[in-house]
């Protein structure tokens, strides 16, 4: 057991980032379900049944069979560990026996598993069972170094699927047994016959669709991000939620094809009908607003146009010059320093740059063939560290422009955070008053863009959310660990927040950092 | 002697600048909130003047001052355009492009709450982190179906608008031509903007009034001002100038400081050594080298000079905030790519001036933003090891194997 208020303040920082994630499933849902409906038989009227609910989000607590299983699982990964420090130090022989035993052990919570699990779900199931049946075969397998290696492949027509996304899809890196393969992806294919080969282990991350899978937010090279697509069913179902915390560290998972499933299928259902009330992909490009609208939108882009090249008058703009530049005089500080705003959108625009200059230096070459290579490789990297200094002298004079600023800053007794507007900035500050009167459009030329985009988006948001969730886990840490000698749950809470990027052991089940890695 | 205009006035400030910081407010917000907020966002926007900070916190005077302080945001911020902007209506499938931190993250940090007094079980917590991953999952599944909805519908109703610049209808608009019944209420806002609209267009015609009229304003309250000036001068020497550390804005920020120069200065670091090495490698290399091969080489260096410094000019715009870098959100169009015109960050496309940027531009952006995250988490992580390293080895009977 934790601690009560550390406990307790991760739990209600987890449980916030849940109810958020939540509203923007039920945002994409009724926003999909609009589109869906669009795309079948124009005059369909049933589509206004509502989706499928996610009923499952509301569950606070994990039912005490789920703890009595997570405890086994950490049981027998606990294990493991004993058995891989021992490993390491006898002959290997020693490793078909022990296998055999961790292996029994494994399998008590697999058939625990096996019972209690209802029927319709897909891959999410499928990830436990491979989890549990897949410590035993890996076992056997490795001769030395004793170092297991994910995914654990026993099916041969997996085996098949994998190969042809290699590169993409294998976990980095030899994983160990207490590293379980992270969420279970399985193949398109694989989806249908899923309770079918309970036993074997499945591949875990066999990319369904791998030019899908490729486009997905590739990011660092050696890193995967590939998302594992659960159904909104599938990912709703706690019980099997429960599983996954003890995924792997691996972030490869396949993409799951059963969204596509969906569309495409409305899609044929569309073409199939009749010709009387025809679908969207018939009449698309002859469709028409209705009268009234067009109407009211065409005189609507029109103020909008005349407003945006409406010109402040010479007149006006020259007394206006001049009030300001008056008022300006009667300020604190009537040379202009930076704004706190400004000072927070500069540093904004700073944060990049590392990573950028990082990948310029990357690029150099170790040792450039010709004498002109060479030459070019040293003005670059002294290019370089000119930008660097650069960048080093500006973020010194924002240090002190933030100092002065907030030297003036006013009195705010009481809640800070409420009445703070730099809580939230003022976004949108860096257009101009020409532009912020077009209209903003983004454009993309293919649906792979698209896909991509969201991906990258998405990944966005997840990381700035881990960053957050890792910010407090480093504060709270502070407090409570200094004082008393640390409780091996607190440890267990740290490391729930540890990234083993060392592929050589996990902290027993707490490293599960595993989903941690990303897993996503 | 209450002003009740000045009332009026804080009230005005204060719901135009909590919709630019996109905050909420409501009816009941008390007036001595108002009045902070008010203050410290215009702190925050670096409006300087003395005289509004000293206004009393019931919000009882300084009519005059607030009306100078809304002039001069009027000017500096654009208000009144931000506004239009910012409560466009949308008929659109919006995506926004802003690679900010989402709002809120204090929702994740410290969000103590009186629960029961139970202990938490660690194996809950793990709990918890799961489902947040398969919610991270499901969402990205999400995610990819809607782009592959709208991609179709985009393309099937290619050709129908009657805006060029748009060329094919959004879910709104398809969803409005199937069921008009259910969009009468967008008729009625799209109406009420267009009025709006055309206020602006009045403002723009009085403007040259009011700016004169301000001028005249600011005059008067400097004559007047003088006489009082000598009286608050010394009041104001006794406030000290302590940097407030309890600021978690500021906090933030010298946070972000800190972390940018401990990268700026390892990666000046390794430059440093890289560069040394380069050099006298290459010195040692000229001077081996005969006296005619120098010279052909000058010629060729040159050359060379300046394709590095074309190479590295896009540098120098790194270290200024992207200029035009948007934060709202955008309509998603559907376009072919044209080869001839460049679509870049706020390039015209077409012949109507509208800014158009290319996901595929927007896509690389966030790449970058998302390298520089995973290295912060990364570095986050290394701290949280080493605690743990730390801790770990003062434990005895515990199974610790650092990865």
């Amino acid at each position: 057991m934790l601690p009560a208020g550390r406990g307790r303040r991760a739990a209600a920082a987890l449980r916030a980032a849940l109810g958020e994630g939540a509203e923007r499933r039920r945002e994409l849902e009724r926003r999909a379900a609009r589109s869906r409906a669009l795309l079948r038989l124009w005059d369909d009227e049933e589509g206004e049944r509502p989706q499928p609910g996610s009923s499952t989000e509301h569950e606070d607590r994990p039912s005490p069979k789920e703890l009595e299983e997570l405890e086994l699982l950490n049981r027998a990964l606990e294990k493991a560990l004993k058995i891989r420090k021992s490993i390491l130090k006898t002959p290997l022989e020693a490793q078909g026996a022990t296998a055999q035993k961790w292996a029994g052990e494994a399998r008590a919570p697999k058939k625990a598993e096996e019972l209690q699990v209802p029927v319709p779900v897909e891959n999410v199931l499928e990830c436990r069972k491979v989890r549990a049946g897949s410590k035993k075969p890996l076992l056997s397998k490795k001769p030395s170094p004793f170092q297991l290696r994910a995914p654990y492949r026993t099916d041969p027509d997996v085996k098949k699927l994998q190969r042809k996304v290699p590169a993409r899809c294998v976990a980095q890196g030899p994983r160990t047994a207490g590293k379980i393969s992270s969420k279970g992806m399985t193949s398109k294919q694989g989806r249908s016959h899923r309770t079918a080969s309970g036993t074997s282990a499945r591949e875990v991350c066999a990319a369904a669709e791998p030019q899908e899978t490729l486009g997905l937010s590739e990011s660092a090279p050696n890193e995967q991000q590939s998302f594992s697509g659960g159904d909104s069913d599938a990912g709703t179902n706690s019980i099997a939620a429960g599983k996954h915390l003890l995924d792997a560290g691996k972030k490869s998972c396949g993409f799951l094809g059963e969204s596509s499933n969906k569309v495409d299928t409305a899609g044929a259902w569309g073409r199939s009908t009749s010709p009387g009330t025809g679908t969207l992909q018939e009449k698309g490009s002859q469709l028409k607003l209705p009268l009234p609208y067009k109407k009211a939108y065409s005189k609507n882009s029109r103020a909008w146009e005349r407003c945006r090249l409406c010109q402040t008058s010479a007149d006006a703009a020259a007394a206006r010059t001049r009030f300001m530049e008056k008022i300006q005089m009667t300020f604190c500080s009537p040379k202009l320093t930076p704004s706190p705003a400004e000072i927070e959108e500069e540093l904004r625009g700073l944060q990049d740059v590392p990573s950028r200059l990082r990948q310029y230096v990357e690029v150099e070459p170790a040792d450039p063939p010709t004498l002109q290579g060479e030459y070019e490789s040293l003005l670059t990297l002294e290019g370089l560290q000119t930008t660097v200094s650069q960048c080093l002298q500006k973020l010194q004079l924002l240090r002190a422009a933030l100092e002065s600023q907030l030297r003036l800053r006013p009195d705010c007794t009481g809640d800070v955070g409420s009445c703070s507007p730099a809580c939230h900035p003022a976004r949108g500050q860096t257009c101009d008053s020409a532009d912020m009167l077009a209209v903003p459009l983004l454009c993309y030329s293919s649906l792979q863009e698209l896909r991509d985009l969201f991906a990258l988006k998405l990944q966005v948001s997840m990381l700035h959310q881990e960053i957050a969730l890792q910010k407090g886990t480093i504060t709270g840490s502070q407090n409570n660990l200094s004082w008393k000698r640390p409780t091996t749950s607190q440890i267990q809470l740290l490391a729930l927040h540890r990234q083993p990027k060392n592929p050589t052991l996990c902290l027993r089940v707490l490293s599960k950092h595993s989903w941690r890695s990303g897993s996503l | 002697m209450c002003d009740v205009q000045s009332v009026d006035f804080w009230r005005l400030l204060y719901v135009l600048l909590k919709q630019i910081h996109g905050g909420r407010w409501t009816e009941s917000d008390a007036i001595g909130a108002q009045v902070r907020f008010v203050k410290s966002a215009l702190w925050y926007h670096g409006y300087g003047r003395p005289q509004l900070q000293r206004l009393p916190a019931d919000g009882s005077a300084g009519s005059r001052e607030l009306l100078l302080a809304f002039s001069w945001l009027l000017h500096r911020l654009r208000l009144l355009e931000r506004l239009l902007a910012r409560n466009r209506l949308r008929t659109g499938d919006e995506a926004s492009v802003c690679t900010c931190e989402d709002e809120l993250p204090s929702s994740l940090e410290g969000a103590a709450e009186a629960g029961p007094e139970d202990r938490v079980d660690v194996r809950y917590l793990q709990w918890l982190n799961g489902r947040l991953r398969l919610q991270w999952c499901s969402l990205h599944a999400q995610h990819q179906e809607q782009c592959k909805l709208l991609h179709k519908i985009h393309l099937f109703t290619n050709g129908s608008h009657m805006d060029q610049n748009l060329g094919h209808f959004s879910v709104t608009e398809t969803d409005l031509i199937r069921r008009p019944e259910n969009y009468k209420q967008l008729l009625q806002l799209l109406e009420s903007e267009t009025m709006q609209l055309e206020a602006f267009l009045e403002w723009k015609q009085l403007e040259p009034v009011y700016w004169q009229w301000m001028e005249t304003v600011l005059d008067n309250m400097a004559e007047e001002g003088n006489i009082c000036e000598s009286q608050d001068a010394h009041v104001e020497k006794r406030r000290l100038p302590e940097v407030t550390s309890c600021c978690p804005w500021a906090e933030k920020l010298t946070g972000q400081m800190d972390r940018l120069s401990r990268d700026l200065m390892a990666l000046q670091e390794q430059l440093h050594q890289l560069v040394a090495q380069r050099r006298a490698a290459w010195w040692e290399k000229v001077a081996a080298k005969e006296e005619l091969q120098k010279e052909r080489f000058s010629a060729t260096a040159r050359k060379i000079q300046e394709s590095v410094e074309l190479k590295l000019r896009g540098l120098t715009s790194l270290c200024a905030p992207k200029k035009n870098a948007m934060h709202g959100s955008c309509r998603l169009v559907l376009r072919n790519k044209q080869p001839a015109s460049r679509m870049g960050f706020g390039q015209c496309v077409s012949k109507e001036a509208v800014s158009a940027l290319s996901a595929a531009q927007v896509s690389r952006e966030l790449q970058v933003r998302e390298t520089s995250l995973q290295r912060e988490l990364e570095q986050l992580r290394q701290e949280c090891r080493h605690r743990l390293d730390k801790i770990a080895e003062g434990l005895e009977g515990v199974i610790c194997i650092s990865p």
